[in-house]
């Protein structure tokens, strides 16, 4: 559904893209993951055609975004990350003009919907200027979903919401994505949402991208590392290091980082339980994140 | 169209919204009002004088006492006013980022440019009818020329249109509203003025061509009630141009 080919955006001899390339497929819902100046927002700008690449293609269902912008924009909702409100609208009146600028056939009823969707039915008739980061955050999704796009691009929706909050918008998302077969991209720095909603996960680091693929495979990460917590660790690095698979044992008082060559979890739990095994965590995304993102930055 | 239209409704319905549209539909009503009073009180004493001279008494219109200058002046306020209206079209969505909604909307950006444009339009007719309490006033106490007052009307709306074309473009130059001020009002005030500048000039092309720039000449020639096809090419065109330059403009901003 999004073709991103080669994409490339320099600000004069900045390079805030490099390069990148990756498909979403229709109805996959991925994460993209990125520090802050990553280009996650440049990349979603572009595919959303408010902003143009300085080199390299982006097509949403076959449409090159670039050439045939109107038709990308009709079939696509993008949040950025500012919601683009007119504050001193009322929200119904807010997402009536969104739905008419993006010629929805029946503006009343669309607008009905988007509003029930994100959960505003009941503040409708409020000035947007008035309402809480949470509500204005939902308006712009209102405003991204009025015409029942097929494809979604929310740049990090999440932001600077308190946890209650991010919670509704993470469920919100999730009920968005799920049957209705509609492609959702979102970026954010919380790898927990991505990892309640998302299938796959791409990875961008100073504008080039690092990694993509399925979260199970970037989850279980390159290195294998399980991370335990025991309450008498002593003796167990020497029991640790004769388990099949693993390759090497760190400890740092009651905290062990088992090394292995394959997933060497089962393995590892039978041989810590003796030893008292208080927590057990295989690697996760944020390991792989961490590490991919933090190279060449330290 | 429906984008540049729906794009028009919501500037003008934003500017009744806030206290800016009424500010400045207020001072238009209450400054133009203080001149028509005055300039009905100069012909009232003119006409007082010449009751004995009816010969002179005959001569005296009030096209050209009343309804003329009346409009020159409304010309005036509207320099100072139609800049701080459209200041904000583009330069306030930009600082808000609300321009986003706008360039990610399946409009293409000469309907963007349009419809700001248009919305300022909006107000400006609103202007305009404010000032048709006075001119039945007149209709109700003499006879004025319904030819001349309608040449004024339609003079008055293309000038609007013009200064509205130019101070949509010069929002869309900057994020900031008071250079986007600056700027309508500069460019309005070189063209109300410019063939004052050239009065002391010998006669020649450039003499000319500075003097048909002149806002104020071609007004004047369509407040005397004639209504030539120059002056509605050089108002338009002018209109064309900085919508056009507008879209351009507008255009750039997804490149940046």
């Amino acid at each position: 559904m999004i073709e991103v080919q080669g994409l490339t955006k320099s600000y004069g001899d900045t390079v805030a893209l490099n390069d990148v390339s990756f498909t979403v497929a229709k109805g996959e819902v991925v994460g993209f993951l990125g520090q802050n100046g990553a280009g996650k927002s440049t990349t979603m700008r572009i595919i959303a055609g408010s902003l143009g690449a300085s080199s390299g293609t982006a097509k949403v269902g076959g449409f090159d975004v670039a050439e045939q912008p109107r038709k990308v924009q009709a079939m696509l909702g993008y949040a950025p990350e500012t919601p683009p409100l007119y504050t001193n609208m009322t929200v119904g009146d807010y997402v009536r003009f969104a739905a008419t600028l993006k010629g929805v056939a029946d503006v009343d009823a669309a607008t009905k919907k988007a509003l029930s969707r994100v959960g505003l039915d009941g503040v409708s008739h409020r000035i947007i200027d008035n309402l809480s980061k949470g509500y204005r955050q939902r308006v712009g999704l209102a405003q991204a979903l009025v015409h029942d796009p097929a494809v979604l691009v929310l740049d990090e929706p999440t932001s600077g919401l308190d946890p209650a909050q991010r919670i509704e918008i993470k469920n919100l998302i999730q009920e968005l994505s799920a049957g209705d077969d509609r492609t959702v991209m979102l970026s954010t720095h919380v790898l927990s949402e991505i990892e309640a909603i998302c299938s796959r996960v791409i990875i961008i680091h100073k504008g080039k991208l690092v990694a993509q693929g399925d979260l199970a495979t970037l989850g279980g990460g390159a290195e294998r590392k399980v991370h335990l917590e025991l309450a008498r660790p002593d003796g167990a690095i020497e029991v640790l290091k004769r388990v099949p698979g693993v390759t090497g044992v760190e400890h740092d008082g009651l905290r062990l980082v088992v090394t292995g060559e394959r997933d060497v979890r089962e393995a590892v739990a039978a041989a810590a339980i003796p030893f008292g095994l208080l927590s057990m965590q295989g690697q996760k995304l944020e390991d792989t994140y961490i590490q991919l993102t933090t190279r060449g930055t330290a | 169209m429906i984008g540049a239209l729906t794009i028009a409704r919501r500037e003008t319905s934003a500017l009744f919204n806030t206290p800016v549209g009424w500010i400045a539909l207020t001072a238009f009503t209450f400054i133009g009002g203080f001149f028509f009073t005055a300039m009905l009180i100069g012909y009232y004493s003119a006409y007082s004088q010449s009751v004995l001279n009816p010969q002179q008494a005959d001569q005296l219109s009030v096209n050209e006492w009343v309804v003329q200058p009346f409009f020159s002046n409304l010309g005036v306020i509207a320099l100072f006013i139609i800049p701080a209206v459209t200041m904000r079209l583009i330069a306030e969505d930009r600082r808000q980022r609300s321009i986003e909604i706008l360039l990610t909307s399946p409009v293409s950006s000469l309907e963007i440019a349009l419809g700001k444009f248009l919305g300022g339009m909006g107000f400006a007719l609103v202007m305009t009818a404010s000032t048709l309490p006075f001119m039945w006033f007149l209709y109700a106490l003499g006879d004025p020329d319904t030819g001349v007052v309608a040449s004024n009307y339609l003079g008055f709306i293309l000038m609007l249109g013009t200064l509205i074309a130019m101070g949509t473009f010069a929002s869309a130059l900057t994020e900031n509203q008071i250079v986007a001020f600056m700027m309508a009002f500069a460019g309005g005030l070189f063209l109300w003025i410019s063939n004052w500048v050239v009065q002391g000039m010998d006669d020649g092309p450039l003499k000319t061509s500075i003097d048909y720039l002149s806002m104020l000449k071609h007004a004047d020639s369509m407040g005397k009630g004639l209504l030539h096809t120059q002056d509605i090419v050089y108002f338009l065109s002018f209109i064309g141009f900085f919508l056009f330059a507008t879209s351009q403009r507008v255009e750039a901003l997804r490149w940046r």
